[in-house]
């Protein structure tokens, strides 16, 4: 029992320590006050003792118990004044409550101190008072109150002091109501204090009843009738005066008592077994010395140094003569004490030498005094160091702290030899004080362990909860606080003043972030708070030390140490009642991953009154991240902010971290709001060991404002914790600097992660919210390469706003696939309801897949699977901006200043574009088909002019081939297209050439060219005739600029260079643009080939010869008859012409320019082998009119006719070839001759013409 | 005859950076516990002491039962004045303060090659093996 009540005692106690490390002041003077004053603080620190919740019968059993263990020497809080105060026991008489019969002994301890000057009146003086130099002015009686008593101590003899001169006894009469039996009980009570001289029970409260019983009760009963705090304070005040006066006569009779002789002082220290004769000789030589220190110790209790220091000197010449040590360094020490208090000075140099020598050899003569043969059983050891211990605590300043410390490890030394484990535990205690006054809080932590350590050697819990407390107290300077002991504010304390010192201290701020370092002690530390809680039953402090045990060092505890601390976690928490929060959190270890923007549905765009399109700007507008106008706006972007919507779903995603060996259930997660704006959802997630998982977190924000989230609130191992994104940011930055044990991310196996900050988030209010879809599937549209085909985009309004304005852009790659954007059809719409739908048409046409694509086509194939879908990023994506209106109703007014912001939905077309026809490569052939001379039609022989090229065109359409053999095709043109069919379908491919003036009929002719089919993985080729694109006049815009170009040279050249580029690619594109190659393939898939590029470069060289008309034309025909023309039908037969038969013939000659031209024509004829025969040694033909050197002019855009007559002698084959030499010809001719000097004669020849002479037969 | 002997560097912000168990007596670890405590409350007092000495070596300035603590204060950092310097401190039971003179000195030695390592960060831990063989090697030697 004893052992449990010095445990219990010593909580009291060591709430001193508290106050002297905090506050860092010497209690030596608020003996009482600091009792108190701290225990009630000990409360409040720690709840353990309303935990345990004692029942009256305890608390009967605490309050009346012995403060100090009877076997202990040692006495806390001990000072030099300590000898100058008289002791008073103060029990709880009757039933009382704890807090009441504190709140009456906090009113007693304000009376520690009572004037001499004060008690006059209570004093009267029986005898001349042996206290002849008493100071009745300044003086004063000083009082500790002990609260609950205390045995008497086997060295009251030698310390006069340690003797209780007086108990009180408090009442509260309205719990115990029969006066009589309190003063019986009262008397009990008082039995045990036999050196008391004064007993008085004070009853508070008293009814009106007991006030007229108690006065009959004899003095030692006092009412204290119910008033008001004042009135009352006064009243005990005269009390303890009272008492005060009584002792004082008490001693001054005592004292007169011990003068005249006749008391025996022994200590524990003289034998016991006095048997030998020496001995009682010369106890009787000490028996004079040993009154006069006693008698010096009670002019002490009465206040009169003078007259002590007189008695003491006595005692002390006496004390040397019989060699009485121990009596000796008592009076030295006495004297010492009466020193202090009539000089009354503190901090006197001189006074302090002379503390510190006489102590010195206080402290020597205790050491003297040890004698051998009975140290087993007692050992003046304890006054030496209670001696050292008084010296420091009167030195203790920062100035001195060498020679404290030394006082102090000198004493420590001492423990070893304690006998008694109390004296040992109260020596700790008092050393750890002391070192917390002087500010080594080191020191101090290391003693108080020490302490903690004797608590915990014995096993009852409370010892256990006392070693708990202490602990509690180290934590601070070995940096394992519990959260929970840290005010709010003073977190940044500790930061603050290095902060102060610059940027220079950035290094030792990081590392004073992390306290792990003296991982060792903290975790032995922690460990011994863990067991000593266990043991007391403080299941919270034991969860809250395992939890900073296992989330600060798991990585140096073995796999099952982490298993024993889990399961530790969860019988602490089936101890606690459900919903529990701890300061301290656990596991996991939580971060923030991110923030996941708006899926691409919800983007919220800010929209301002300035703009009527907000909408520009806020999508990115070009294939450049970065772009010089957008700047600005990147700038207010760096800064985070995050806006969420009243009523819609957000998520957050974090990281959980488990690094333990153990399977970690979190029971919720939730995201910690303290902005009371945002609901949260819990979850539930269960962690392998050693694994990191990312789990989203959501929740709604309900409210309009700022929200703000600083963690994640965790219910895990039953106890829910709040845990801080920003500690285990300012982990994670230590474990990168190496500074803290481990990272648990990255020992989880997750990869390094940029810290993210909690951006500033704000809540709107609701907005409108548009979903779409692709009609029949939102899955990746399949096209083949040129590919066209519908899409319909259904949108809908699933927010609870109408949809007021709406803009659709195009966005991302390959925005060209998109023909066209049925914008009519969402603007026909608008507003658009909650819940409304409306359907947007889009045309889409696939595009090419560029050769890094096919490549990648290629190696699929070769490796995996062939012709997989490409789906990429190349798809271009619809923008759908849209706002709600601008004033929202239903909300609050001050929203409406500020505009709601818009939004943005996003709809990626999925476009897969699977390599379709391939094109191999385009050449351009010509051909040369000789005409034939025969009777040709009027129309044919004019083909040349426009209107009947397309009429010719028209017939030549219904032919396979299209060609006139009367006009042949001299310089006619092909395109030729060589596809490849890689794919697994057939493709079908049709040519269709868009003519100049395209009508109806044109779209007609189209298709009239005859499909081609490519069978899979085969090659074919398509042919397209370039006719008909010649124009019908030899224009100058062509090449005036190119001659003039080409004549000038100079400044301007490259300019006009430039020019003629440009227009020539602009021909091309005209003239490719008339040409489609459209392909069908399947039921439904149709689309039109890419050809452009190709055609383009097959162009580029020969374009002028494909557009432009010769500059003249010949063409020959048969006169038959004078004017009549042959049937055209009775040709191809027979040959009209005959042999030996004179054969008129005319030659046409047009003028393809814009001037006139003249020139000298002349005509040949050849026969099979080429050669002349019109001249030369052999001619077989004749001919009448001219053939050659002929000068003719022909108007512009005019034809001349030259007739001639030939006249073959043997029939076969024969070639008419006309040319003509133009005479001054001008730039443009120049230009289409490609001339390259000014002086050249410009040739003109006309295609060759066949004539088939028939012989005579 | 079996020794004790803790061996500690403690950097500039009153952290551990090395720490060995270098005497010959068998390896306890709540032994090893009470050495780091002994040398964790000592701090305090080589604190104010370091200011008063221009002596590298503070020999036996703080003692817990029977274990001495001995300090040897390095120059510290002239850039970084205001924190207090690097101490290797040294917890042991003999008294051959002239071995013990010495070994300080040659693990002084010892450290600032390792500071002079550029990828080293002042004030982190000394995790290099050489660096821990070559003092367990000193320890035998001196102490």
């Amino acid at each position: 029992m004893s052992k449990t009540l010095t445990s219990l005692a010593s909580i009291l106690l060591l709430s001193l320590c508290v106050s002297a490390f905090d506050k860092g002041f010497s209690s030596c003077n608020c003996e009482i006050e600091g009792f108190f004053g701290n225990r009630s603080n000990v409360e409040v620190k720690n709840n353990t003792l309303d935990c345990v919740n004692y029942p009256s019968v305890h608390l009967r059993l605490l309050l009346s118990a012995v403060l100090f263990p009877a076997t202990a020497t040692m006495e806390p809080d001990v000072s030099i004044d300590t000898s100058s105060i008289i002791r008073i026991a103060v029990l709880p008489i009757g039933t009382i409550h704890l807090h009441l019969f504190r709140k009456y002994a906090g009113m007693l301890g304000r009376h520690h101190k009572i004037e001499l000057s004060t008690i006059t009146s209570f004093y009267t003086e029986h005898q001349k008072s042996p206290f002849s130099q008493q100071p009745w002015e300044s003086g004063s009686l000083k009082f500790k109150f002990i609260v609950g008593g205390s045995p008497p101590s086997p060295w009251e003899d030698f310390q006069s002091n340690r003797k209780i001169h007086g108990v009180i006894g408090i009442c509260h009469c309205p719990s115990s109501p029969d006066l009589d039996s309190v003063v019986e009980q009262f008397a009990a009570a008082c039995k045990g204090y036999s050196s008391s001289l004064v007993q008085r029970c004070f009853a508070f409260s008293p009814g009106d009843t007991q006030l007229a019983d108690g006065n009959n009760k004899g003095n030692k009963l006092v009412l204290f009738p119910p008033a008001d705090q004042r009135t009352q304070e006064i009243h005990l005040q005269t009390m303890m005066q009272d008492i005060a006066a009584s002792l004082l006569m008490d001693f001054e009779k005592w004292v007169l008592q011990a003068e005249s002789g006749g008391t025996i002082l022994k200590t524990p220290l003289d034998s016991q077994a006095s048997l030998s004769s020496e001995e009682v000789i010369k106890a009787k030589k000490r028996r004079l010395g040993r009154a006069q220190k006693t008698i010096g110790d009670y002019c002490l209790l009465a206040g009169s140094p003078v007259d002590a220091n007189a008695h003491y000197s006595t005692a002390l010449e006496l004390a040397r003569l019989t060699g009485d040590y121990f009596w000796y360094a008592g009076a030295l020490e006495g004297g010492v004490c009466a020193l202090l208090m009539d000089k009354a000075v503190q901090r006197d140099p001189i006074i302090e030498e002379e503390v510190k020598y006489r102590y010195n050899s206080v402290i020597l003569h205790y050491r003297k005094s040890f004698i051998q043969d009975n140290a087993q059983r007692v050992s003046p050891l304890s006054f030496e160091l209670e001696a050292t211990l008084k010296l420091a605590r009167f030195l203790c300043r920062r100035e001195l702290a060498k020679e404290v410390v030394e006082l102090l490890t000198s004493a420590a030394d001492g423990a070893k030899s304690l006998i008694d484990a109390s004296d040992r535990l109260i020596l700790y205690v008092e050393i750890a004080r002391l070192y917390g006054t002087l500010g080594y809080h080191r020191k101090a932590a290391f003693f108080s362990r020490q302490v903690a350590q004797l608590y915990l050697q014995q096993e009852n819990s409370l010892a256990a909860i006392s070693a708990m407390q202490v602990l509690a107290l180290t934590t601070k300077a070995y940096r394992v606080q519990s959260r929970a002991s840290i005010p709010k504010n003073a977190v940044y304390n500790d930061i603050g003043p290095s902060t102060a010192d610059g940027g220079k201290m950035h290094h030792h701020l990081v590392v004073s972030l992390f306290e792990s370092q003296w991982s060792t002690l903290q975790m032995v530390v922690l460990k011994e708070i863990l067991l000593s809680a266990v043991r007391a039953g403080d299941p919270l402090a034991a969860w809250s030390a395992a939890a900073r045990l296992l989330r600060s060092y798991y990585p140096l505890i073995t796999p099952s140490g982490q298993n024993g601390l889990a399961s530790a976690l969860n019988n602490s928490a089936e101890r606690l009642p459900s919903g529990t929060h701890c300061a301290d959190p656990a596991l996991p270890f939580v971060r923030l991953h991110s923030f996941p923007l708006h899926p691409s549905q919800m983007d919220i765009i800010k929209r301002n009154h300035g703009r009527e399109d907000w909408w520009a700007g806020s999508a990115p507008s070009g294939p450049f991240i970065y772009t010089p106008f957008s700047k600005g706006d990147s700038v207010n972007s760096s800064k985070q902010e995050l806006v969420w919507v009243v009523g819609e779903p957000v998520q957050v995603l974090v990281e959980l971290a488990n690094p333990c060996g153990f399977d970690l259930l979190v029971n919720s997660i939730y995201l910690s709001v303290h902005s009371g704006n945002f609901d949260a959802f819990p979850i539930s997630v269960t962690l392998p060991p050693n694994s990191s998982k990312v789990i989203s977190l959501s929740g709604i924000p309900t409210k309009v404002g700022p929200v703000n989230i600083p963690g994640c609130l965790v219910h895990c191992f039953g106890v829910i914790t709040e845990h801080f994104f920003k500690d285990v940011d300012n982990l994670l930055l230590g474990a990168a600097q190496g500074l803290v044990i481990s990272d648990p991310f990255r020992c989880c196996g997750s990869g390094k992660l940029k810290t993210t900050t909690v951006p500033n988030i704000t809540v709107v209010p609701s907005l409108p919210l548009l979903v779409s879809h692709i009609v029949g599937g939102d899955g990746a549209v399949i096209l083949y390469e040129g590919e066209i085909r519908d899409l319909w985009i259904s949108v809908a309004n699933a927010g609870t706003v109408p949809v007021e304005q709406a803009h659709i852009s195009l966005s991302g790659k390959n925005q060209d696939s998109v023909i066209s954007i049925g914008y009519e059809a969402l603007k026909s719409a608008l507003p658009l309801k909650p819940g409304a739908e409306v359907t947007i048409p889009v045309t889409l046409k696939a595009w090419q897949l560029g050769l890094v694509d096919l490549d990648n086509i290629a190696s699929k194939s070769t490796s995996v699977k062939a012709t997989r879908p490409l789906k990429d990023a190349s798809s271009p994506m619809l923008l759908i901006h849209y706002a709600g209106p601008v004033e929202n109703h239903g909300e609050s007014p001050e929203s409406v200043n500020a505009l709601p912001p818009g939004r943005r939905l996003v709809t990626p077309l999925n476009i897969c574009v699977l390599q379709g026809l391939s094109f191999v490569k385009a050449r351009l052939l010509s051909m040369e088909i000789p005409a034939h001379v025969g009777e040709i039609t009027e129309n044919a022989l004019d083909g040349v002019s426009a209107d009947n090229s397309s009429d010719s065109s028209r017939h030549a359409a219904d032919r396979l081939v299209k060609i006139d053999p009367y006009r042949g095709s001299w310089g006619l043109r092909f395109l030729e297209l060589e596809l490849s069919n890689p794919t697994n379908v057939v493709f079908e491919v049709g040519v269709s050439v868009q003519l100049e003036n395209g009508s109806i009929e044109d779209n007609c002719s189209e298709f009239d060219y005859p499909k081609t089919r490519i069978d899979r993985d085969y090659t074919a080729r398509v042919l397209i005739p370039l006719e008909h694109f010649k124009l019908p006049v030899l224009d100058g815009s062509f090449l005036v600029t190119n001659s003039r170009s080409n004549g000038d040279g100079g400044k301007s050249a490259s300019f006009s260079e430039k020019n003629k580029k440009a227009e020539l690619n602009a021909s091309i594109k005209n003239l490719i643009s008339k040409i489609k190659v459209r392909w069908l393939s399947g039921r439904n898939s149709s689309g039109e080939l890419h050809i452009k590029d190709a055609t383009q470069a097959a162009l580029q060289t020969s374009v002028m010869d494909v557009l432009l008309p010769d500059p003249l034309t010949f063409s020959f025909r048969l006169v038959k008859d004078g004017l009549e023309e042959v049937e055209k039908k009775d040709t191809p037969s027979k040959g009209p012409v005959l042999a030996h038969d004179m054969t008129p013939m005319e030659v046409l000659v047009r003028n393809n320019t814009k001037d006139s031209i003249s020139m000298s024509l002349s005509i040949t004829c050849r026969d099979v082998a080429g050669e002349n025969c019109i001249e030369g040694t052999n001619s077989a033909v004749l001919w009448s009119g001219a053939l050659s050197g002929m000068k003719v002019d022909v108007p512009p855009l005019e034809e001349i006719k030259h007739s001639f007559c030939l006249y073959f002698l043997v029939p076969g084959e024969y070639t008419l070839l006309a040319a003509a030499v133009i005479d001054d010809p001008n730039e443009i001719l120049r230009a289409r001759a490609r001339s390259s000097s000014p002086d050249e004669p410009i040739f003109c020849r006309g295609p060759p013409y066949h004539v088939r002479v028939d012989g005579t037969l | 005859m079996s020794s004790t002997a803790c061996f500690m560097i403690i950097s500039r912000n009153d952290i551990p950076i090395y720490e060995a168990e270098v005497g010959t007596a068998p390896k306890k670890e709540e032994a090893a516990h009470q050495h780091q405590f002994i040398l964790h409350a000592a701090l305090d007092v080589v604190q104010d002491l370091a200011w008063t000495t221009s002596a590298m070596f503070l020999k036996a300035i703080d003692r817990f039962n029977d274990l001495v603590v001995s300090v040897y204060v390095t120059a510290g950092h002239i850039l970084l004045i205001f924190v207090t310097h690097t101490r290797l401190m040294l917890l042991h039971d003999s008294r051959n303060d002239d071995g013990i003179k010495s070994f300080f000195q040659d693990v002084h030695e010892l450290y600032i090659k390792i500071l002079l390592n550029p990828l080293y960060l002042p004030g982190s831990r000394v995790t290099s093996s050489h660096f821990d063989t070559k003092v367990r090697a000193l320890a035998r030697k001196y102490l």
